[in-house]
């Protein structure tokens, strides 16, 4: 990993992050403190646009994510055959290394926004897909049978019974890609995307900023992972607490 | 007045249609043997019709036939006149209620939307619908409170009401059921037949019922299909004729051992020669009465009022006296009606351990009186062919002493 960020110091480098210079010189004689609270709240600007940026990206990211598994997932559930070739696929895909990804794009993309979303919704692909496909297996046998015995269409039974049924496992599915999403996210700093890891990797020896940049990274997660739990319990309001309580 | 024209037009209800079988025969990929083998079927207009017969005799499959949920192999289902073969499917389904033993209701929607799917479906807009589901809630017993309920938030049995309201929600001339009350507990399976009876003699549906229970199948059944293994039609018959000529030993033995008894369900009291009792009337010279004891069915006098209702069996101190008194020494009890059905006039005989019972008309006036013994010979009847009599034979206390 050392080696690596090495490699990649130079993409680093072209990143303007902001200027080191002076403005951490007082908490520079507290070295051993953890956290330096005046110099954060003097700086605490410096984070602004990296905290959007990467609010940004993983909003987008995993919108696209989640479109590009819904409509495979739709596809397999018409055609179970197709179900073990998609595990098998963004399996494969969510086992490369983001660094490598990066690289890997780099001759197409290039540096920048476009790789880092294109990297970022592919890992998003293999949870999403997953929790979907899941959610649609287990939707109850005899719900399906009664809307079908009822003369819903296919297309009827996917979105008035089956979906909703299935989206809880859906939206658990969006809490688990969303959360890992904002952790891969600072990584990229390496393709030259202003996120949280530019201040986290630039200044990695100044405990102050690795809390603000690491904390700010953590609270965002947080955050998401609620707000998709406020909006799963708003969008199934017949689950009941006990079965909440499982996911 | 809008909604009450519109609930009096849903009311009138669609005419019911009939259900033919002909020549139906399914084979499922994989398996030799056809799962229903040429089966041919007349379902009348407005008639319950119960397929029943152990697993695997394709009951299940035969009903699904008609929705095309199972599709045909070689032969025809019509609805009416109209063969299920050219009907696309889904539009098919709409036009028939479909209730199955695991209920199926949309966990996600309240007991009002599950109610309203197939009204929805068929494009009625929400108002229309909201007022039709309210009328159904009302229809199966179930308050209006829980129209906003989920289904997990349901007995079993509100739940199975639920599933047979969402089936009539669009007033479909033909219901499929399928084991709809497997699923429940006997008491609550035996109010949801009741109350399914009484709903049928008010909406007159042509119903297709599945069963594996004989004896559901002999309550529910305006005719029973018993169905072989195979899918093979043993016999297609009302449930009394079931019951007093099984067409084959198949019938006989799914039917059971005990069906003459299962016969006293079907009947009521009315339906048997009931014997007479020597009336007495208060006042009357015991002497009289004495003399009219002499060779009479049943050997002891029932005192009656003027209205000739029964007031109780007069014994042998009773009619020491002059004249009968107004309060003999046995009750009358148990009571029976024309209208009881005989198996329970019986457990009743048998539970009060008397042998006669009077038995009074509306009105309340006496009829006749119904004895252990007409029950027993009734069984014991060439047509009632008993087999199992023992039951009814164990001893039984005179309603005098000595």
């Amino acid at each position: 990993m050392t080696g690596a960020i090495a490699t990649v110091a130079p993409l680093v480098g072209q990143v303007e992050i902001h200027n080191r210079t002076g403005q951490n010189a007082p908490c520079q004689a507290q070295e051993g403190k953890v956290f330096c609270l005046g110099w954060a709240i003097d700086n605490f600007d410096r984070y602004t646009t990296p905290l959007l940026n990467q609010l940004f990206l993983v909003l987008i990211a995993v919108a696209i994510g989640f479109a590009v598994a819904f409509v495979f997932a739709i596809l397999s559930h018409r055609q179970q055959w197709l179900v073990p070739t998609f595990t098998a696929a963004t399996g494969v895909l969510y086992t490369i290394p983001s660094l490598a990804f990066i690289f890997l794009l780099l001759p197409i993309t290039g540096l920048g926004w476009t790789t880092a979303i294109i990297v970022l919704s592919v890992y998003t692909l293999q949870i999403i897909y997953r929790n979907i496909v899941a959610g649609l297996a287990n939707v109850p046998m005899d719900s399906k049978d009664a809307g079908r015995g009822m003369g819903m269409t296919d297309r009827q039974l996917l979105w008035r019974v089956e979906l909703p049924l299935a989206l809880p496992e859906i939206i658990a599915g969006l809490r688990i890609a969303t959360v890992s999403t904002v952790a891969i996210s600072t990584l990229m700093v390496f393709a030259n995307v202003n996120t949280l890891g530019a201040p986290l990797y630039q200044q990695i020896d100044f405990k102050t900023n690795i809390v603000i940049a690491g904390g700010l990274s953590i609270l965002m997660a947080i955050v998401l992972d609620a707000l998709l739990l406020v909006a799963q319990r708003l969008l199934a309001p017949w689950r009941r607490p006990s079965m909440e309580a499982l996911i | 007045m809008i909604a009450a024209s519109r609930i009096a037009e849903v009311e009138a209800g669609r005419p019911a249609a009939s259900v033919s079988y002909q020549h139906v025969t399914k084979r499922y990929p994989g398996q030799d043997e056809p799962a229903i083998h040429d089966l041919s079927l007349e379902v009348e207009a407005g008639e319950i019709c119960v397929l029943v017969g152990p697993s695997g005799s394709g009951k299940t499959s035969a009903l699904r036939m008609v929705n095309r949920t199972v599709e045909i192999t070689e032969g025809d289902v019509l609805i009416g006149d109209t063969s299920v073969r050219d009907r696309d499917p889904a539009r098919l389904r709409r036009e028939m209620g479909y209730v199955i033993q695991q209920i199926g209701l949309f966990p996600h929607r309240t007991v009002a939307e599950n109610i309203e799917t197939v009204p929805r479906l068929l494009g009625w807009d929400r108002a229309r619908a909201r007022e039709r589901a309210d009328e159904l809630l009302g229809l199966i017993g179930l308050p209006q409170s829980l129209r906003d309920r989920f289904p997990s938030q349901l007995s079993g049995g509100q739940q199975q009401r639920v599933g047979v309201a969402r089936a009539l929600a669009a007033d479909p001339p033909v219901m499929l059921m399928d084991e709809p009350f497997g699923a429940v507990d006997p008491i609550n399976r035996e109010r949801l037949q009741n109350e399914f009876l009484r709903l049928q003699t008010e909406i007159r549906k042509t119903v297709l019922f599945v069963t594996h229970d004989i004896d559901e199948a002999i309550k529910m059944g305006d005719r029973i299909a018993i169905l072989e293994e195979g899918g093979r039609l043993a016999q297609y018959a009302t449930p009394a004729e079931l019951l007093m000529a099984p067409a084959n030993d198949f019938v006989e033995d799914f039917v059971g051992a005990d069906r003459a008894l299962k016969r006293l369900a079907l009947m009521r009291v009315r339906d048997i020669d009931l014997w007479q009792a020597p009336l007495a009337f208060v006042g009357q010279a015991t002497a009289e009465v004495r003399a009219k004891l002499d060779g009479a069915e049943v050997p002891h006098a029932l005192l009656v009022d003027s209205q000739r209702r029964p007031v109780g069996w007069l014994s042998e101190s009773d009619l020491r006296a002059e004249t009968v008194a107004a309060t003999p020494d046995t009750g009358p009890e148990p009571l029976l009606d024309l209208d009881d059905v005989m198996r329970d006039a019986l457990a009743d005989l048998l539970q009060s351990e008397t042998q006669y019972a009077p038995v009074t008309d509306a009105d309340g006036r006496i009829a006749g009186v119904l004895s252990i013994e007409i029950i027993s010979e009734f069984l014991g009847s060439p047509e009632a062919k008993v087999e199992e009599h023992a039951a009814i034979e164990r001893p039984v206390e005179q309603p005098l002493g000595e």
